[in-house]
């Protein structure tokens, strides 16, 4: 007997109790659909995270993280870990393609009467590219203003709201640490998830900043290299050097952007966790009706079941014919759930700008999973059908 | 064909042994046409059910066409059950969602007949039995005769040596009851086939040309039918 004959027989008997059937279905549908759903909101929030922190990808960042006689020995160093002599040093190593520096202070930003604290960063210019730093208005920093120490500044599209309200910004002159710059752009509203992180910034070439400023501190500085290979070894030179340079034990180490990320990812893969399982006991459940239904099934036909039994089916045939039934329930079930859990994700990203991603690999698990379920479940009431005796299986009533 | 030599039946009920078959003798010839009559609970379904490989003997022998069948595995008795026994039941027993096409092609879908030829055969079986023009109507939408046919074209579908009849008419009327055991006539001397019938009817009994009489589990009685006036 072959296995399209036997779908078709699990078909007509599921057809001919549709609202049993479905009820029966409803816990697998459940489980399924939140499954699928949890973990397409899962995988699309974890990559949108990590294309938001790791950005254009391939580049690490170097931290201080100095012991506790380090830090007694050297307590400047925590607020200005790097100087510029470390940046000439790094430049020599060969796996490194771009360095990148930022030197951050708090200050006060005055336009008129207008005064706001903002985070003040003097750049170099790799940082624009490594960090995709886009105007949405006017320009954006350019060589001449990092070789000649212009006054021009960028500025954050939330500053720029605080500082003129209404005002245009482009052109006009801004006091920062009491000294006047040009604002020659506006930065772009961040998107996705830091979009409600509107904060101050102001970007200004580095060299001015350490004029405005008066110190020599370099707060941070990220490294690129051309694959991920080449990064790890440059990441472990950079440090290495560092510490050779500043007589640290291992102060200076690396921080990849991308273990923050994998951290965030850890996060989401504990939620997951946990909805997968209230998944997995509503599926426990929804197996456990489909057991039950399987059993109402076959005491039903149980006359059935002694007359092909007479006709010339095998136990196995029986075995398999209502395995097959089970199967059938729970993968109807679990497309169901599929649609369901695809749809309801769809329409909750639709409406709160949240992306999913609802990868075949999921929907074949889900399937998989759907039909583990049907045979777990349906194996105990399938065997209980081939082993009914064919005289009284005939007999009952 | 068969040949059954000293089979016994019991049943433990209890801690008590009930005999139900006591050690029945039997031959059957191919072609023949023989019913089996004696009253309620003397075992004749009993018989029937170990002869068509429903059940197994306590103890005996059971020679199939030379062959000790007894000791078969449990899947080879469903192929015999399968190819050479047809079984017509007194309450039909047709599967109640399957049309009548559908209801002959079973013994077909074990046996792994292609759909075509499933088709075809079954037409075939239903047309035999004179209900070519009922084909696609479920059991439900027939009358107790026609539902009876079609459970003889179903039993004959895979042009088995024997078919068994459990007591065929014990749910129809006396003149539908005529027609049924005439098609058994047709089915005996056209094609050859062995008919047992079991049956409480006289008039039923008649159409068979060898009558055997069950009674506590023994044969007391096995005689051709030409003698049976006499006897009875
Ligand atoms: N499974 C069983 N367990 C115990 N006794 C049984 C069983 N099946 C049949 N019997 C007994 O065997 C006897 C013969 O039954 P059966 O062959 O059906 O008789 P008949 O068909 O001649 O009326 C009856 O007394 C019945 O009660
Ligand atoms: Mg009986």
């Amino acid at each position: 007997m072959s296995i399209v004959e036997n779908i078709k027989i699990a078909f007509s008997s599921i057809f001919v109790h549709k609202m049993r059937s479905i009820l029966t279905m409803i816990g697998i549908i459940i489980g399924v659909s939140s499954v699928i759903f949890i973990v397409a909101l899962g995988q699309g929030g974890t990559e949108k995270l990590k294309s938001l922190i790791v950005g254009s990808g391939n580049t690490v960042s170097l931290s201080y993280s100095p012991s506790e006689e380090e830090m007694k020995e050297n307590p400047d160093a925590l607020w200005s870990p790097f100087t510029e002599d470390d940046i000439r040093s790094i430049e020599t190593i060969p796996e490194i393609s771009k360095i990148v520096t930022s030197s951050d202070e708090f200050g006060n930003v005055r336009y008129r009467e207008n005064t706001i604290e903002s985070s003040i960063s003097g750049i170099n210019q790799t940082y624009i590219e490594v960090n995709e730093l886009n105007v949405s208005s006017g320009r954006n920093l350019l060589p001449s203003d990092f070789l000649g120490g212009g006054r021009a500044a960028v500025i954050s599209s939330g500053l720029s709201k605080e500082l003129f309200e209404k005002e245009e910004p482009l052109g006009k002159i801004i006091y920062v640490q009491s000294q006047p710059f040009e604002v020659v752009g506006v930065l772009e509203k961040p998107t996705g998830l830091l979009a409600s992180f509107s904060s101050n910034e102001v970007y200004v070439p580095w060299k001015t900043w350490r004029t405005i400023t008066g110190n020599n501190k370099i707060s941070s500085i990220t490294i690129q290299a051309e694959n991920t290979e080449k990064l790890q070894e440059a990441g472990k030179k950079a440090a290495q050097l560092l510490n050779q340079i500043h007589g640290t034990e291992e102060a200076y180490q690396v921080t990849n952007m991308e273990e923050i990320a994998e951290g965030i990812g850890q996060i989401t893969s504990i939620m997951t966790l946990i909805i997968g399982c209230i998944a997995g006991v509503s599926l426990l459940v929804g197996g456990i009706g489909v057991m039950n239904i399987m059993l109402v099934s076959i005491t039903e036909r149980t006359r059935e079941i002694g007359t092909r039994m007479a006709l010339g089916a095998t136990r196995g045939q029986i075995l398999f014919q209502f395995l097959v039934e089970a199967m059938t329930l729970t993968l109807i079930g679990g497309t169901i759930g599929i649609l369901f859990g695809a749809g309801v994700a769809y329409l909750v990203s639709s409406i709160i700008g949240f992306p999913i991603i609802v990868s075949l690999p999921i929907v074949l698990i889900g399937l998989l999973f759907s039909m583990f379920i049907g045979i777990i479940f349906g194996i105990l009431p399938a065997n209980k059908a081939s082993n009914l005796d064919p005289i009284e299986a005939l007999r009952y009533e | 064909m068969i040949q059954l030599a000293s089979i016994k039946k019991s049943y433990s009920l209890g801690n008590e042994d009930v005999l139900v078959l006591n050690g029945i003798d039997l031959k059957i010839n191919r072609g023949e046409f023989i019913s089996i009559m004696g009253p309620s609970g003397s075992g004749k379904s009993t018989l029937m059910n170990i002869i068509g490989f429903l059940d197994r003997p306590t103890e005996g022998t059971y020679f199939l066409n030379g062959k000790e069948v007894l000791q078969y595995k449990e899947h080879e008795l469903a192929k015999i059950r399968n190819r050479a026994i047809g079984f017509v039941f007194q309450q039909f027993n047709l599967l109640p969602r399957l049309n009548a096409l559908k209801n002959v092609e079973l013994p077909m879908i074990y046996a792994g007949v292609k759909k075509k030829e499933r088709e075809e055969r079954a037409k075939e079986a239903l047309e035999k039995v004179g209900l070519g023009d009922r084909m696609l109507h479920l059991p439900n939408e027939l009358s107790g005769g026609q539902k009876q046919r079609v459970a003889i074209a179903r039993a004959i579908v895979n042009k088995p040596d024997l078919i068994l009849a459990d007591e065929p008419t014990g749910a129809l009327d006396t003149k539908t009851s005529e027609q049924i055991m005439e098609l058994f006539t047709m089915l005996n001397k056209e094609d050859g086939t062995t008919v047992i019938v079991v049956t409480h009817e006289e008039e039923v009994a008649s159409y068979a040309n060898r009558l055997i009489l069950l009674r506590d589990g023994y044969i007391v009685q096995d005689i051709d039918q030409e003698n049976r006036g006499e006897i009875l």
